[in-house]
């Protein structure tokens, strides 16, 4: 609805004298009308031209007024579009059934032209209002996108980390994250979390959780210490219900020793030089909510070139596969193998695109980090 | 009938007015056609949903006696009646028959 262009009004009436009528009455004020006199043509037109408003007449042969805003709304394309039923002064479970449909008002025949023309005004104002609040509302979430994302370190910033990654969020606010800790020269943190929501709670959690790895995840404390703080100030900040999956992974550089911290997330998948592919399985309790948490800790050495994958549960869980992240992760091992020969910060990306395809959409948050010792 | 003060009433000027008086002389005509015909196959439904849409179209256009008895003839209809429906076909395409003499 731009400021030259005319707002657009598309009525529907089986009697062409009530259609002239407010055609003529409407178009003098400036409004561009589209009209139809049956059901099938008033939704092939809404589809076609997305009226700004639409005048409905409830009592029609063949397709009723009830059947065609049924079917609008059901229609994402024109479920946003303002509806006003026209219907008999008597007929109040008319009116009622018309605004459970989803109609914003409606205009009791015989209609006075200066009333409809007063119902429209005012349908579009609101209409207007509705549209750039959605507008605002839309521009702040995508403010939060960017602020989150620029939270995210790049591979590019931390060349010692040997690392790519993939990141994906759903929605504006995304339930997924990661931090690189650069703890000293060689020792390195990577940490990949998944939280309960992808509200903006979430992304206020991003940047709260970000702090707390800052703060806590240095030289002078173990892997382990290192996640029971951040579990304890969380337990006392975030909001109820609200908790994180995380998976802390230390990895020593000088003394070839690899440590994580499993708070009930995903398996991390250890990809030796020599060996098959493997799971690292740890049982741990979410971060949190619980003050005395148990996290699953696992040490192990590793060898120069080894690889580790750390993901959300989006990359292995299907809702509408119904595979869980306990299944899902086996199952993908194979996919891992043929990475090998992929670069550690292209591995990512091709895994995602083996996966999904290079247009599908995957049904959740993804993160996907492939680090290399 | 007075066609001026009709269209200052409804808001528009005397030339749409008059394009709309022919456009429901045309429609309401035809309307009346389908109660006719609803009277001979004897199907009620069909003469109310005709005379449902004269009802409302001259209500819009302030032609009150023709609304009244196209709402008179719906009600009549939908409760399964057809009686005297001849006689009042006979008094609206009078009625409207005056629209075009006026």
């Amino acid at each position: 609805m731009g400021n030259t262009q005319p707002y657009t009004v598309l009525v529907v009436d089986d009697n062409l004298v009530n259609l002239k009528l407010i055609e003529k009455s409407l178009s003098k004020e400036g409004y561009l009308i589209f009209s139809a006199d049956n059901g099938p043509d008033a939704r092939s037109i809404a589809l076609d031209k997305l009226p700004d408003l639409i005048l409905l007449d409830i009592e029609m042969p063949g397709e009723n007024g009830f059947d065609v805003i049924k079917k609008l709304k059901d229609d994402a394309a024109t479920n946003s579009i303002p509806v006003i039923f026209l219907t008999g002064v008597s007929e109040v479970d008319a009116k009622l059934k018309g605004f459970d449909l989803g109609a914003v008002d409606y205009i009791t025949k015989p209609f006075h032209p200066l009333e409809v023309l007063a119902r429209v005004r005012i349908h579009l104002k609101l209409s207007i209002a509705t549209n750039s609040l959605i507008q605002d509302q839309a521009a702040k979430l995508r403010q939060v996108t960017k602020a989150q994302v620029a939270m995210m370190p790049l591979p590019e910033e931390h060349p010692h980390a040997k690392f790519g990654v993939y990141y994906k969020a759903l929605q504006e606010a995304g339930g997924d994250f990661y931090d690189i800790l650069n703890i000293s020269d060689k020792i390195t943190g990577y940490f990949v979390a998944d939280s309960s929501g992808h509200d903006i709670e979430t992304s206020y959690m991003t940047a709260s959780v970000k702090a707390l790895l800052a703060q806590n995840c240095t030289p002078v404390y173990s892997p382990a210490e290192s996640m029971k703080m951040i579990n304890d100030v969380l337990v006392e900040i975030l909001p109820q219900g609200k908790y994180l999956t995380a998976c802390y992974m230390h990895i020593n550089r000088t003394t070839m020793k690899l440590t994580i911290i499993n708070a009930g997330h995903p398996p991390v998948v250890c990809q030796p030089v020599q060996g098959d592919s493997f799971l690292i399985k740890s049982e741990g309790d979410v971060c949190g909510m619980f003050s005395d948490a148990h996290f699953g800790i696992e040490t192990l050495k590793v060898s120069r070139g080894d690889r580790f994958f750390i993901y959300s549960d989006g990359l292995v869980e299907s809702a509408e596969d119904k595979i869980t992240w306990v299944s899902g992760a086996d199952g993908l091992l194979p996919v891992y193998e043929t990475l090998r020969e992929v670069p550690y910060d292209r591995a990512p990306k091709e895994m995602i695109s083996q996966l999904f395809g290079n247009n599908s959409c995957p049904e959740d948050d993804i993160v996907l980090l492939c680090i290399e010792v | 009938m007075d066609f001026k003060y009709l269209a200052s009433k409804i808001g528009i000027d005397d030339e749409d007015f008059m394009e709309l008086v022919e456009l429901f002389i045309t429609t309401t005509l035809s309307d009346l056609d389908k109660i006719k015909q609803g009277v001979a196959a004897n199907h009620p439904e069909d003469a109310a949903a005709a005379a449902h849409s004269i009802k409302g179209a001259a209500g819009n256009m302030g032609f009150e006696a023709m609304s009244e008895l196209a709402k008179k003839m719906e009600i009549q209809a939908k409760a399964g009646s057809l009686e005297n429906f001849d006689a009042h076909i006979l008094d609206l395409e009078s009625q409207v028959n005056q629209l075009s003499t006026n």
